[in-house]
């Protein structure tokens, strides 16, 4: 009798310590944090019930340019400068128009690419 | 064994040959006379002597064969020379006639650090009830120099000129030739110290809204300035540090800055309320304390052209002489894109000082300002790709009773990207009888 009754006590902790789990925040899906290097993600088969979306590929330096160059000015050809001198005017951009440093990096590597000097 | 055994047998048939003849030969020799004999004996001699002599001569001829060999064989390596030497000499003779290869240019011997960028702008302008007038309106050079990876210096100058003999002014100036004004309009040091945050110092344009700091002759698109501008400092001598941070990786940005500049001051000393000078004070601070501002903006791309930036600024500091009266100003700004061909931004000005005369001034103004590249109506006519049809709203209240409204119509023809043809027509309402209607055409090249 005594070990009936503990089975079912013991079940019932078990029981409460699952809904306790479920319930918590900490507990669900989707945290919002932000990853640092998304792996690749390949959409779910239809009908497989997930929704999560796959995460965007990042932005390239052409993308980048399109988006800041455009800001203030027509965009400027990468044609009309030397990669050196794109060197000089891009960090003087990076400063005049708040960009940060990983997406100005970027946006000077397309800039000394397609240059063609 | 076959071969030995053959061998064998030969060498025993001739002995046995040789034998039978040596058996016979008695027989028929016995009647050869000595004459013959000796005679027979001389031809041998004869022959044995020919035989040495075409031995020697052999041996002679295979020596000048050897001799000829080896010459033969000298030849045709000279040769082999001779013909590697020529396929090297038509070689660098196609080499020599190709343009030198491009070696990669040393960086500490070619100065690529050094850049002069800026704009120009000339202008024709005729406002209500006086004369149309050619204007040099600005020569605006920047001068950048990157003293590495995360060090740039750059300088800005505007360079106009203005004649000596001027109606306009009060009193009227008097006098021959013409004034060439050549300004400082920022010079700072800048140190990027991370991806995030750079360390500006030295006369910067300030981030009071974006208008300042984004401003020029080939990017404004309407040549005057808003009206609103002119409540605010577009310069000060501080030190600042700015950044931007993303938000996520679609290109969202939250960008900051703040600083401390010298700040308005006092352009008498006194604190009367016409004596406010916004760009003064340069050095020495000519009061106690120094200001204090900053701004914060987020960019919201959607998607490349697609974006919207808010940011708030302000500034506070004294700016009377005795630090008896503070100086303050608020800006909210908005810019936003939709696609290549539209554009709309606009600013939203406060400011309050008080003085000794007047008690608090409050002023504020705003300015709208939207453009449309004709380009998007995808229309097959000639030209009008290049043009941009632009329209602006501003308003002021000075705070000291005077109120301006202005609205203006234009267009820009861009005949390149950096070429503008602008043209607007200013139609202004205003309690300051000194401001009427103006046309104005600008020829603008930012370089």
């Amino acid at each position: 009798m005594n070990i009936k009754l503990n089975r079912l006590r013991l079940a019932g902790l078990l029981a409460g310590a699952g809904l306790l789990a479920v319930a918590h925040p900490s507990f669900t899906a989707d945290t919002n944090a932000p990853v640092a290097t998304p792996p690749a993600v390949t959409a779910p088969p239809p009908g497989s019930g997930t929704t999560k979306p796959p995460m965007p590929a990042p932005l390239t330096g052409a993308e980048l340019y399109s988006m800041h160059c455009n800001r203030c000015h027509a965009e400027r050809y990468p044609t009309e400068r030397t990669a050196a001198q794109w060197k000089t005017i891009m960090l003087h951009m990076q400063v005049r128009a708040n960009i940060p440093g990983t997406q100005a990096r970027l946006i000077l590597k397309y800039l000394q690419e397609n240059s063609g000097r | 064994m076959n071969t030995i055994i053959k061998t064998t047998a030969r060498t025993a048939g001739l002995t046995a040959g040789v034998a039978g003849c040596l058996a016979l030969a008695p027989a028929a020799t016995a009647e050869v006379s000595e004459a013959d004999f000796r005679a027979l004996q001389e031809t041998v001699r004869q022959l044995s002597a020919e035989v040495q002599s075409l031995k020697a001569t052999n041996t002679v001829a295979e020596q000048l064969h050897d001799q000829d060999l080896q010459q033969l064989h000298q030849l045709q390596a000279q040769m082999a020379d001779t013909a590697r030497t020529a396929a090297d000499a038509e070689e660098k003779s196609a080499a020599a006639s190709q343009p030198l290869p491009r070696v990669p240019i040393d960086e500490a011997t070619v100065n690529h650090n050094f850049q002069i960028l800026g704009d120009a702008e000339v202008q024709f302008a005729k406002a209500t009830g006086q004369n149309g007038s050619f204007y040099l309106a600005d020569f605006a050079p920047i001068f950048l120099y990157r003293g590495g990876d995360n060090i740039l210096f750059e300088a800005g100058f505007d360079t106009t000129i203005a004649n000596n003999n001027d109606p306009t002014t009060t009193p009227p100036n008097q006098g021959a030739g013409y004034t060439t004004t050549f300004n400082l309009s920022f010079a700072q040091l800048d140190y990027v110290m991370s991806d995030y945050l750079t360390l500006s110092a030295g006369d910067m344009l300030l981030p009071l809204g974006t208008y300042a700091e984004r401003g020029a002759g080939w990017l404004n698109k309407i040549p005057d300035d808003p009206l609103a501008r002119q409540l605010l400092p577009d310069a000060g001598v501080g030190a600042q540090l700015r950044g931007a941070v993303p938000l996520g990786d679609a290109g969202k940005i939250l960008n900051y800055s703040v600083y401390g500049v010298n700040g308005p001051s006092s352009s008498d000393t006194t604190g009367d309320a016409t004596s406010l000078d916004l760009g003064g004070n340069v050095g020495p601070n000519l009061h106690t304390d120094p200001a204090g501002g900053g701004r914060v903006g987020v960019f919201l791309p959607f998607k490349p052209r697609y974006d919207l930036e808010l940011g708030l600024s302000g500034l506070a500091g004294q700016w009377d002489s005795s630090g008896n009266h503070l100086y303050t100003a608020g800006v909210l700004d908005a810019a936003l894109h939709l696609g290549p061909n539209f554009e709309a931004k606009g600013e939203y000005i406060r400011t309050r000082y008080g003085s000794d005369d007047q008690g608090m001034i409050s002023q504020n103004g705003w300015w709208a300002q939207v453009g449309y590249k004709l380009s998007g109506l995808n229309l097959e006519l000639p030209g009008i790709n290049n043009l941009e049809l632009v329209g602006r709203y501003d308003a002021l209240h000075d705070g000291l009773g005077t109120t301006t409204r202005r609205y203006t119509a234009g267009y820009v023809y861009y005949i390149t990207t950096a070429l503008l043809f602008e043209g607007d027509y200013e139609f202004i309402t205003s309690n300051d009888a000194s401001q009427n209607n103006q046309l104005i055409f600008q020829l603008s090249y930012g370089f």
